[in-house]
């Protein structure tokens, strides 16, 4: 009897905070209705693709970590302040935070009342004092966007100037560890310069990466979202990566070829793969298929003859779709992902975040698997615990 | 009547200089089973918090007088009769209480205003309501507060309105406590303040944060939830209490 009265006031309960839930999204709603600027407002999280950044990869803030590292974070916080009306430089996640704006515009221009669309949280644990200054510098360049819309007689140039870098939430932790709040923002991608915290995040299901500057530039895509991940430990679980450590390549082609037909168990990013798909597949549904403005890749070391089957099966019994899928068999990634030209390249080795860093690609760490107890082929050696 | 008795065995603070929080009696002192002694109530782990705060204060100056000054009043018939059980049990329990005030429905306001109460705590929305129309800075314990205990004292503001709808009251009540706060440094801080806005964009953030400053809160903590679901984030961020728009109150 009474456990039915607990459900029951947990109904009520749960039903009182939906209300509440409701209630603000109206009024959120109303207020960017109500902005003299036609700014869209941002999505509702349970709908959307919510991907969190944090401070260091939307921005370049290399010398301010510096001042933080060399003179603690009293003094950081303190020039933080003294120059918060300096716009910071755009960081490593950057050309992926405007090209989701860019898949935003279209989506929009598709469907004008729907949620289902990017949604950016700057997710960082800086205090709100540095705050200021990243929201300073994403004003920065919503302004300059601003000014060359009302010089541009081009509509879409208009709309996706018009979108860039909208990022409306924020979540500055004040020193604390930012992890216990993913879940509540409802993040689907966390991106760091933090390794320890993009394992915790992992570790917590959350897909997540550690995003590297690239040594040289290239010229991005402005009208497409390019997304590329490896195969085994990042879209895929490390099952068979294990086999190849311990056991060699040989086994590792042998047991592929046995197991076929049996889907590989899910990675960190196959969420993140299928929530690009769920979004793809909305412009499939107006017939922009041929001009889709999310491109997906897979740039494996797998190769097609001997291992590629198994890859290519499993993605189909998830229902996953990937638009170009490259074997290397081995052969540098660098050079095919400079042809590719990605925003983002997901991959759970160094050695090839490194290959891809060297030749301009924005790379991302995914630390999971076994891949991180070796370095090119060889096991690292694990400093004693103490 | 109301009458105020100062606890004895509590270092008295100068209420011109100290930061007086009224707390209501039942907030913090809950009818028990058995027993002299109440049993811990929703603000128990806030004064916890308060004085753990005072300590740290005097531990980086003996001569500080900005303090967190606990003032316990009682805000109906039945407890005021029950002065000396709320004193023994404020003593067992070991709170910092500055004072008490025994008054009753009628009168619990007056005794806040003749303590120069800067901030009124209470479980009860009426008494709330009550104290906020007299000009007392006031909040609602238990709905989105925590009492789970903890070190650090942490202060939410929340709503969209925040800085447009100062009052003198406000004003002095958030001047005092970001002067308190400035007490200590940038990590590690026995305090915390937290600033959410519900409904508005970045501009509108970022228009808050210098706002505050301005009027001497540097927020520690920010949150800008445009319309996103405010639950989740507040069991994570775990306030006291929280000060803000009547939005947010239930």
């Amino acid at each position: 009897m009474s456990d039915i009265k607990i459900n029951e006031s947990k109904q009520v309960e749960d039903n009182a905070e939906e209300k509440e839930e409701e209630k603000d999204w109206a009024a959120a709603k109303a207020f960017f209705e109500n902005l003299k600027t036609n700014k869209p407002r941002p999505p509702k999280p349970k709908n959307a693709v919510t991907i969190a950044v944090s401070s260091r990869t939307l921005f370049n803030m290399v010398a301010e970590r510096l001042i933080y590292e060399t003179e603690g974070v009293e003094s950081y916080v303190a020039y933080q302040v003294e120059h918060e009306n300096e716009p910071l430089k755009p960081g490593a996640a950057f050309p992926f935070v405007k090209a989701l704006m860019t898949v935003n515009a279209r989506l929009r221009a598709l469907y004008p009342d729907g949620e289902e669309l990017f949604d950016i949280v700057l997710m960082t644990n800086n205090h709100a004092q540095v705050g200021v200054r990243l929201i300073n510098s994403i004003n920065h360049y919503g302004t300059l966007a601003f000014g060359f819309m009302q010089n541009c007689a081009d509509l879409l140039t208009i709309m996706n100037f018009f979108s860039d870098l909208t990022i409306e939430r924020f979540c500055m932790t004040g020193g604390k560890s930012p992890i216990g709040y993913l879940k509540a923002y409802m993040t689907n991608l966390y991106l760091s310069k933090d390794a320890e915290k993009v394992t915790e995040a992992i570790d917590e299901g959350i897909a997540a990466a550690t995003m590297f500057m690239p040594d040289t530039e290239n010229d991005l895509c402005d009208n497409q979202l390019r997304v590329a991940f490896d195969g085994d430990a990042v879209l895929f679980s490390d099952e068979s990566e294990i086999i190849v450590k311990q056991s060699g390549l040989d086994s590792f082609f042998e047991h592929e070829k046995k197991f076929e037909n049996k889907p590989l168990a899910q990675g960190p990013l196959k969420c993140f793969l299928e929530a690009l798909g769920k979004l793809q597949r909305k412009f499939y549904a107006k017939n922009e298929r041929l001009d889709c403005p999310i491109r997906t890749f897979l740039v494996t070391a797998r190769s097609a003859a001997s291992s590629g089957a198994r890859v290519l099966k499993t993605l189909r019994s998830w229902g996953l779709e990937i638009d170009e899928a490259l074997f290397l068999a081995g052969a540098p990634k660098g050079p095919l992902l400079q042809k590719i030209k990605p925003h983002i390249y997901f991959d759970d080795q160094m050695f090839h975040i490194e290959g891809a860093k060297e030749l301009g690609t924005i790379s991302a760490h995914v630390p999971y698997g076994i891949g991180q107890k070796y370095h090119k082929g060889k096991l690292i050696e694990q400093p004693k615990k103490e | 009547m109301v009458s105020t008795i100062a606890n004895v065995d509590v270092m008295q603070k100068d209420a011109d200089k100290a930061l007086v929080v009224a707390i209501s009696c039942s907030a913090v002192l809950e009818d028990a089973d058995d027993g002299d002694v109440y049993a811990a109530g929703a603000a128990f782990a806030l004064l916890q918090a308060l004085k753990s705060v005072n300590r740290q204060l005097v531990a980086a100056n003996p001569d500080e007088s900005l303090l967190f000054d606990v003032l316990l009043v009682t805000t109906d018939e039945r407890r005021r009769r029950q002065s000396a059980r709320i004193v023994s049990s404020t003593k067992h329990y070991g709170l910092e209480v500055s004072r008490f005030c025994f008054s009753g429905q009628e009168d619990f306001v007056e005794c806040l205003l003749e303590n120069q109460a800067q901030l009124f705590l209470s479980t009860e929305p009426e008494e709330v309501a009550l104290a906020s129309q007299r000009g007392v800075l006031s909040a609602l314990l238990g709905h989105q507060t925590w009492s789970s205990p903890s070190e650090q004292l942490r202060v939410l503001l929340c709503g969209d309105d925040v800085v447009a709808t100062f009052t003198p009251a406000t004003q002095r009540f958030w001047s005092q406590l970001g002067a308190l706060r400035g007490r200590f440094g940038v990590l590690d801080s026995p305090v915390s303040v937290s600033v959410m806005t519900a409904h508005g964009g970045r501009q509108h953030f970022g228009a808050i944060l210098a706002g505050l400053r301005s009027r001497g809160l540097k927020a520690d903590e920010a949150h800008c939830l445009a319309g996103a679901p405010r639950g989740p984030i507040l069991e994570v961020l775990r306030p006291h209490f929280l000060l803000g728009d009547l939005a947010w109150l239930p």
